[in-house]
């Protein structure tokens, strides 16, 4: 497997997981704002915070109204992490891996590029806010589909997986961190019923308020909801379930370098464990009152080290 | 038997599918029956579907100088190009020949030069070709291979007798197009495949993997074979992707490619692992910084020395392209006499080297007789057609031939035969003569093999004898029937 090959398998599942994000973000706080009563012109701006693009922004931006942030977000390319940028970079990637992937995967991923390229303002208006995110949404897990069903399981597939499941672990924190910077003015709000209609849009965005409900029942409850999207083990979209996933490739992979003549350093291994630490040995209770927001920072944190770690040790080839 | 297609073939052309009035040739008779006489609108149904098939195939090439949806389909044109089996068997030997002869005269100029000594070929123009390459000298590739993939362009004049054009020994691209017109043909038209006889074309990839592990190095068990592309970029990157992949071996860029102690090594996640044969897609020049181009990011400094420690062989090998000069290959039925000790079974051209006085003088007087190709160009670029050419045209022919001699060669302009395509769109569909040739592919290991067939191209425009794809070619589907 060439290193080159697994950088670009590697990178084409992380833009397609960030756009896919992306997408879910921008959605559910879409949702978040036509459910919650005040008219903030500035309502979009936390979400900049967040994906910590609030200098970029700014740079072309004159204000965070909503028609400049869903550009941002969706179709500005020059932003290297707007939903089309990430499109035409895992596109990019599976041009070069065509001799790779099936013709099926290609094929979904060239139309879905071609389709981004007419994205405009006027696109958004045209189908509603609403339905371009579903009907987006809906392409991505074509795609997921097709990886699934048509890629060989051998060490290129476990790359994508690491970059997918990278990507996932550090979007979910993410997410959660969303609601983080909406609690923060009004702590007083705490539990009350905007709160809830939040919480429930949130678990929403991540395909999670059905599994909630069975596992939970019907009273929605923040720590429960920490609990789900960090530490379910069950759960595909939680934290904890990534991180899982992540995991077993990374051994696959380095059982596999181990019959080569290169040998995996200890700190890949480190990389891996402390994330692994972070997310098994803590409750979710300890989480929340040792402060939410930096525990998620703390995740994101330990995720650039892993992905920083596996391109030193396995991708980079210059 | 006559048919009822409306058709009318060239005057003083041969056609490739009718002799006299609308009889079909033996062998495309069954062609001339169903698909040249079918309705507009199945053939329109026929092209869209064929169309359909090369964009989701993927089946493309890239158009230099544009962006966005830079890829192209190759037009495809749905009637096939027949050859009988008696025609296809003596093209077949004259081919492996021309093949064999090409190879022992790459390897005998960067070796002893014999035929330099006895100056069958005159030693400045081997020497002062832009194509020989002081770097090949020594290098002895196992078996003697120097050129392992071949594409050897033929016409057919007026007579309807095959003759050589010109030769491709560098790195010829095409064959793609022959494995995938034919898939796309099967599936349009299964029965007439079936009933004509159709001789397969699928196993290139496996002889030319065959062909590449047979010129490794013999103290190799089990060679590894890899594919440099120049990347995705490139105009023929479809063609590179489809030929790894049908051969089952890495697709790789140069900068996947490291030499160390004289051999040569792939980047994988598991360290560093030894390619024994590199079929290379990229030119010389971009093959070595250390030997050619020191601004090349292509290739993989110090392949040529590791070349020359014999642990890996390039194919093809550096410098072939000196024997697909345009002016060498006026001497290129000598080579066959010469190191075959055999008469040449396929004629070539008629072809002038203007560095020669009289020669010179007799044709820039008779200049709009003459097809002049530069020759240090490929892909149709420069030439210019003297009975086509314009007053002017043909003055600043003169001129640059006056002050550039050997930079030229002069050839007569072949009649190229014609065959029946379709042109138009929707209700406008018509059926009319182009001019064709044909690109067959010889590989060469310890055996020379020919792929059945070959790429034919086709000059869409009317009139036109150029038939690059750059210059508004398309291709069809070449059949060798056992009739």
């Amino acid at each position: 497997m060439l290193r080159r090959i697994a950088n670009h398998l590697f990178w084409a599942a992380r833009n397609l997981e960030r756009a896919e994000w992306r997408a879910r973000l921008v959605n559910v706080n879409y949702h978040l704002l036509v459910e919650s009563p005040p008219q903030n012109p500035q309502a979009w701006a936390p979400l900049l915070a967040i994906t910590g693009e609030r200098e970029v922004f700014e740079e072309r931006y004159t204000s965070a109204d909503e028609t400049s942030v869903l550009t941002f977000y969706t179709f500005d390319d020059e932003n290297p992490s707007s939903i089309r940028s990430c499109i035409r970079a895992a596109r990019e990637s599976a041009r070069a891996l065509r001799h790779r992937i099936s013709s099926e995967l290609w094929l979904e991923l060239n139309t879905l590029y071609l389709d981004s390229l007419s994205w405009s303002p006027a696109t958004l208006d045209a189908s509603g806010i609403y339905t371009f995110f579903t009907e987006l949404g809906g392409r991505f897990y074509r795609i997921a589909g097709i990886t699934s069903d048509t890629l060989t399981r051998d060490p290129g597939y476990d790359f994508f997986m690491i970059g997918k499941m990278l990507e996932r672990t550090e979007s979910v924190a993410r997410l959660l961190d969303v609601k983080y910077h909406f609690l923060l003015p009004r702590v007083e709000d705490l539990g009350g019923s905007v709160d809830l209609l939040q919480w429930a849009a949130l678990l929403r965005s991540a395909s999670a308020l059905e599994a909630y409900r069975r596992v939970y029942g019907n009273a929605i409850e923040v720590e429960r909801v920490v609990e789900m999207l960090l530490f379910d083990e069950s759960f595909p979209r939680s934290a904890r379930f990534s991180m899982n996933r992540l995991e077993a490739s990374l051994q696959r992979i380095a059982a596999l370098s181990a019959n080569g003549t290169h040998q995996p350093t200890e700190a890949r291994a480190l990389a891996s464990a402390k994330l692994a630490n972070l997310l098994k040995s803590i409750g979710v209770t300890d989480v929340i009152a040792g402060g939410l927001h930096q525990y998620l920072l703390q995740i994101e944190d330990e995720c650039a080290n892993i992905g920083e770690v596996l391109s030193a040790e396995y991708l980079r080839f210059e | 038997m006559p048919v009822k297609p409306a058709y009318t073939p060239l005057p003083d052309t041969y056609d490739e599918t009718f002799e006299g009035e609308l009889i079909p040739r033996a062998a495309c008779e069954p062609i001339a029956a169903s698909l040249l006489s079918a309705s507009p609108e199945r053939i329109n149904e026929l092209r869209a579907r064929a169309d359909r098939m090369f964009l989701t195939m993927g089946v493309t090439f890239n158009v230099y100088g544009d962006n966005a949806g830079a890829e192209r389909i190759f037009p495809f044109d749905l009637v096939p190009r027949v050859i009988d089996a008696k025609t296809w068997k003596n093209l077949e030997a004259g081919l492996a020949q021309r093949v064999r002869a090409l190879n022992a005269f790459v390897a005998d100029i960067y070796g002893e030069g014999k035929i330099l000594r006895d100056e069958v070929v005159p030693r400045d123009l081997v020497c002062g070709s832009p194509q020989y390459r002081r770097a090949a000298i020594g290098i002895k590739p196992p078996n003697g291979v120097f050129v392992t993939v071949a594409g050897i362009d033929l016409v057919r004049d007026h007579e309807g007798r095959f003759m050589v054009l010109e030769d491709n020994v560098r790195t010829p691209s095409g064959v793609s197009y022959v494995l995938e017109n034919r898939l796309v043909m099967t599936r349009l038209m299964p029965d007439l495949v079936r009933k004509c006889g159709v001789r397969s074309v699928e196993n290139y990839p496996s002889d030319l993997l065959a062909s590449l592990h047979e010129i490794a190095s013999p103290s190799v068990a089990r060679p590894t074979a890899a594919l440099l592309t120049p990347g995705p970029y490139n105009s023929a990157f479809f063609e590179h992707v489809f030929l790894s992949q049908q051969m089952g071996i890495e697709l790789v860029e140069g900068q996947d490619l490291v030499c160390v102690d004289h051999k040569l090594f792939m980047k994988t996640v598991a360290g560093l692992q030894q390619v024994h044969v590199l079929y290379r897609r990229i030119d010389d020049d971009f093959l070595d910084p250390l030997v050619f181009r020191s601004d090349s990011l292509l290739g993989v400094a110090g392949i040529t020395d590791a070349m020359r420690a014999g642990t890996v062989t390039v194919a093809n090998g550096i410098g072939t392209g000196v024997a697909d000069d345009k002016a060498v290959f006026a001497y290129t039925p000598e080579m066959i006499r010469y190191y075959l000790a055999e008469e040449p079974l396929l004629p070539i051209v008629e072809t002038h080297l203007l560095r020669d006085a009289d020669v010179r003088k007799r044709v820039i007087h008779d200049l709009d007789q003459f097809v002049i190709k530069p020759t240090g160009a490929s892909g149709g670029y420069g030439v210019l057609i003297g009975p086509k050419a314009t007053y002017r045209e043909l003055a600043q022919m003169r001129d640059a031939i006056e002050k550039d001699p050997a930079a030229f060669i002069a050839q007569p302009m072949v009649q190229l035969s014609a065959h029946p395509t379709f042109v138009g769109q929707g209700s406008n569909v018509a059926l009319v003569p182009r001019h064709v040739d044909l690109r067959p592919f010889v590989l060469l290991g310890s055996k020379a093999r020919v792929l059945p067939g070959g790429l034919t191209r086709v000059a869409l425009r009317e009139g036109s004898l150029i038939v690059n794809s750059s210059q508004g070619g398309g291709s069809k589907d070449t059949w060798v029937v056992d009739v």
